[in-house]
């Protein structure tokens, strides 16, 4: 196998790979701005710079020359050397900062010309914080700045698009952002223009950076010059906890981190995973996270005289076993929701089949030709290829009807969804009969209907899996708190918030804007023991489990098996 | 520049500008299509005969205004953006309307150790005209230029991005405003250097339209 010397360590490598991203990929940091995994490579920041040999052969016989204590004689070249661009080959050898006081200088160097312009602003930037441009500064800039000329100032606050600003003053002209528009979402709407100190990325004339992927020059850009219209000054990074997730916005599952500052999302960003969204996310996914604030509902209710009024969780239990125990079991249409997790909708299922009820059937969510092939699919719930695995159906509006007017019907339970935003139902037509709804929010129209009114934790604050429109099946961990205590969102919530927010007992922990919610997969249990079932409470990894274990479609997809980046599931022809 | 330096102000561009030229007008010729096409043929790729088509269009229309870009864009196949990027890289395009002769004046470090700065105000008197402005009956425009390779015979100028004029003094600029004004562009003018006078009887191009013998450039009098 070919070998390579970074500061005298010996490395083997394959393949041909590119000298920084082999660097950073076995720990060694080198300073970098221009150059991205995912774009091409420019070599324009100049920040990488090291210096690079190859060793000296014997012309005659091919062989490497040695010196007297048989160690390779290396031609260092005549200057150093852009890491970002340059191949490996066999017997390289490289001196970064570490073992090359010419490289130290270097990059010291080239910092102080980056920052020539540069405003400095830090205090009131975004990006400060989680800057590479102001860490490496920190890392390995030089002390202050020898010039003394005015500073170029350029356009700040320039509206690039609806949802990107532009600051030019703080570009380092790395490109990323017009490579990305150029190389990846293919809008070509951004250039750089203009040239020397005057330069900045700019639209032409007439154009607006609508590009529905737009956001993403936000996340790459390596100083704070593209900032988020909606998230600009809302929070610093270091006020927020990020916990790994996934988007619910549509059926791909793309990768994402929910950033979390007192209870409130306050913006969703990607999460690299190579098998579905690799570095982006769409704006649409993004655009979402006020959802998981607003309109979430305080504690259950249950219908009384003067209709909906509050109740504790012992009393919505009982009551919600109550009215189902008073159907006929094979009269209660259940629900089950492209919105839910596989273990609620498992849960659901387990609850329906026990009581005599046909399987749960789920109410589509599919926007035809709203998705692009790409990371924005048609169906716009994430988990509807979960439902279909567990053999929960899209349900048949028509069939439910002729139920519904041969009075089949005689109890409603609808797992996290609204059936009559949905126009399964009128609210009318339910009114008589009992329904029990487990709801995000208090705007669900089928409120107005509910008997029992079961306020569900969200993606944000659950424990559970989805899988996406291709099979790819993946868990998510809880990113807020919600009020009330549950030992295994507490334990997840240490292992997903490490960062800041391990226990309730770090200065992080906030008991503001907590939502008086419970995950469906607490809540099932206590309505089914009600029924005078024997369920035991059990987390969503023991309850995954035995779905992996029962369920062909779901073979595999254990906890441990999908760790941060998921599982695929193997394909399924014909349903059962 | 130097007014750069002293208030180094980059201002946004017009972000929706009104177009200059009407639709009509906006056409390329069967011909100049032609000629296109073959700019294209000559690279791999189209973007690469973005520069050769801008030219081509700045020819045509005097100036290349965002509609004309776009449409130099347009027939090459090419991203909007990038045409724009590339026009607004160079000086040599002209974003904006000038006067029919355009005179970059070098200013950079040789030419203004040698005058530069001398002939470009002197031109702005002469003129009655401020750098980068246009006088009033749209024949002149004064620019100050960076190095135009062509520091031996400092200071020295262009002529609407052709011909040079090269070891200039007061005397020769108003023989070279006269000329333009007559309708005479200056002709191209291969300078020789002073040892190959002696010895290489001058060592001169043979496809020149005019010779000048090199001389050891003056003194600036002014410097910014
Ligand atoms: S705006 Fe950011 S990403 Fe774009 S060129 Fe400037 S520094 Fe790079
Ligand atoms: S990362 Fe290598 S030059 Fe920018
Ligand atoms: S400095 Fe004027 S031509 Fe070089």
């Amino acid at each position: 196998m070919p070998k390579i010397t970074i500061d005298n360590k010996e490395y083997a490598f394959e393949g041909q790979p590119k000298l920084l991203q082999f660097c950073l990929d076995h720990g060694v940091e080198l300073p970098h701005f221009c150059y991205h995994p995912a774009l091409s490579v420019p070599a324009n920041c100049r920040q990488c710079l090291v210096e690079v040999g190859m060793p000296v052969r014997d012309r005659e016989t091919g062989e490497i020359s040695r010196n007297d204590d048989g160690e390779p004689i290396v031609r260092w070249g005549p200057k150093m050397t852009t890491s970002c661009s340059v191949d490996m080959a066999d017997g390289m050898a490289v001196r970064t900062h570490r073992s090359s006081e010419l490289v130290e200088q270097a990059q010291r160097d080239n910092l102080e010309f980056l920052l020539v312009n540069h405003p400095l602003d830090c205090p009131i930037c975004d990006q400060a914080g989680h800057c590479p441009l102001q860490n490496q500064t920190y890392k390995y800039g030089p002390e202050g700045s020898r010039f003394e000329f005015r500073k170029v100032q350029k356009p700040k606050k320039v509206v690039l698009g609806p949802r990107v600003m532009l600051d030019g003053e703080r570009c380092i002209n790395c490109t990323r952002c017009t490579r990305f528009t150029d190389e990846v979402s293919k809008s070509h709407q951004l250039t750089i223009i203009e040239r020397g100190v005057k330069n900045y990325p700019m639209t032409p004339p007439g154009e607006v950076f609508d590009d529905p992927y737009s956001m993403n020059v936000i996340d790459i850009c390596p100083v704070g010059a593209l900032t988020s219209i909606d998230f600009r000054f809302r929070a610093r990074i270091w006020e927020m906890s990020s916990a790994p997730s996934i988007t619910v916005t549509n059926a791909k599952g793309a990768n994402c981190s929910y950033w979390v500052r007192d209870n409130l999302v306050l913006r969703i960003t990607p999460r690299a995973n190579p098998h579905i969204n690799d570095y982006w996310l769409p704006d649409e996914d993004r655009a979402t996270y006020a959802r998981f604030n607003e309109q979430r509902p305080d504690g259950p209710r249950i219908r009384g005289d003067e209709g909906l009024q509050p109740a504790d969780w012992e009393t919505a239990y009982a009551r919600a076993s109550e009215l189902l125990g008073s159907a006929d079991g094979s009269n209660i249409l259940f629900l089950g929701s492209p919105h839910a997790t596989v273990e609620d909708n498992y849960l659901l299922c387990k609850l329906a089949a026990a009581l005599g009820a046909s399987p749960p059937a789920y109410i589509p969510h599919v926007k035809p030709g709203a998705g692009d092939g790409w990371l924005i699919t048609d169906d716009k719930a994430p988990n509807a290829e979960g439902c279909r695995r567990l053999g929960v159906r899209p349900v048949d509006p028509a069939l439910v009807r002729a139920r519904l007017e041969a009075g089949e019907i005689a109890a409603l339970y609808a797992l996290e969804d609204d059936p009559v935003a949905s126009g399964l139902f009128q609210a009318a037509e339910i009114q008589d009969i009992p329904v029990v709804l487990h709801t995000y929010h208090t705007t669900n129209e089928t409120l107005a209907a509910a008997d029992v009114a079961l306020p569900a934790a969200m993606v944000v604050e659950t424990v559970g899996s989805y899988v996406s429109e291709d099979g790819h099946a993946q868990r998510v961990w809880p990113a807020k708190a919600i009020r009330g205590v549950n030992r295994t969102l507490r334990m997840e919530m240490g292992v997903s918030r490490l960062d800041s927010h391990g226990t309730p007992f770090d200065r992080w922990h906030n008991a503001a804007n907590q939502v008086q919610c419970k995950p469906s997969w607490e809540m099932l249990p206590n309505i089914a023991r009600g029924l005078g079932l024997e369920w035991a409470d059990a987390s969503p990894k023991e309850i995954m489990r035995e779905i992996a274990q029962h369920l062909g479609a779901f073979e595999g997809a254990t906890y441990e098996n999908m760790g941060s980046s998921g599982v695929r599931l193997t394909e399924i022809g014909t349903l059962a | 520049m130097s007014d750069f330096i002293k208030h180094p102000v980059v201002s946004l561009p017009d972000r929706a500008p009104e177009p200059v030229f009407s639709k009509e007008e906006l056409v390329f010729t069967e011909a100049e299509k032609e000629q296109i096409e073959a700019f294209r043929a000559q690279y791999p790729t189209p973007e690469s005969a973005v520069m050769k088509t801008f030219w081509l269009a700045q020819e045509k229309f005097g100036f290349l205004p965002p509609e004309v870009i776009r449409l130099a864009a347009d027939t090459l196949g090419i991203p909007f953006s990038l045409a724009y990027g590339v026009a607004t890289f160079y000086t040599q395009y002209y974003k904006a309307q000038k006067g029919k002769y355009v005179l970059d004046v070098c200013t950079c470090f040789s030419c203004q150790l040698c005058g530069g700065y001398d002939m470009l105000r002197y031109l702005e008197e002469k003129l009655d005209i401020r750098e980068g402005e246009t006088t009033e009956d749209g024949l002149f425009t004064i620019q100050g230029a960076e190095c135009l390779g062509a520091c031996g015979t400092a200071p020295m100028l262009q002529v609407t991005n052709g011909p040079y004029v090269h070891n200039l003094s007061r005397e020769k600029l108003d023989a070279l405003i006269d000329a333009l004004k007559a309708g005479k562009k200056p002709p191209f003018v291969s300078v020789t250097l002073p040892q190959d006078e002696d010895d290489l009887g001058g060592n001169r191009r043979s496809d020149a339209e005019a010779t000048e013998v090199g001389q050891t450039p003056p003194a600036a009098e002014t410097f910014e």
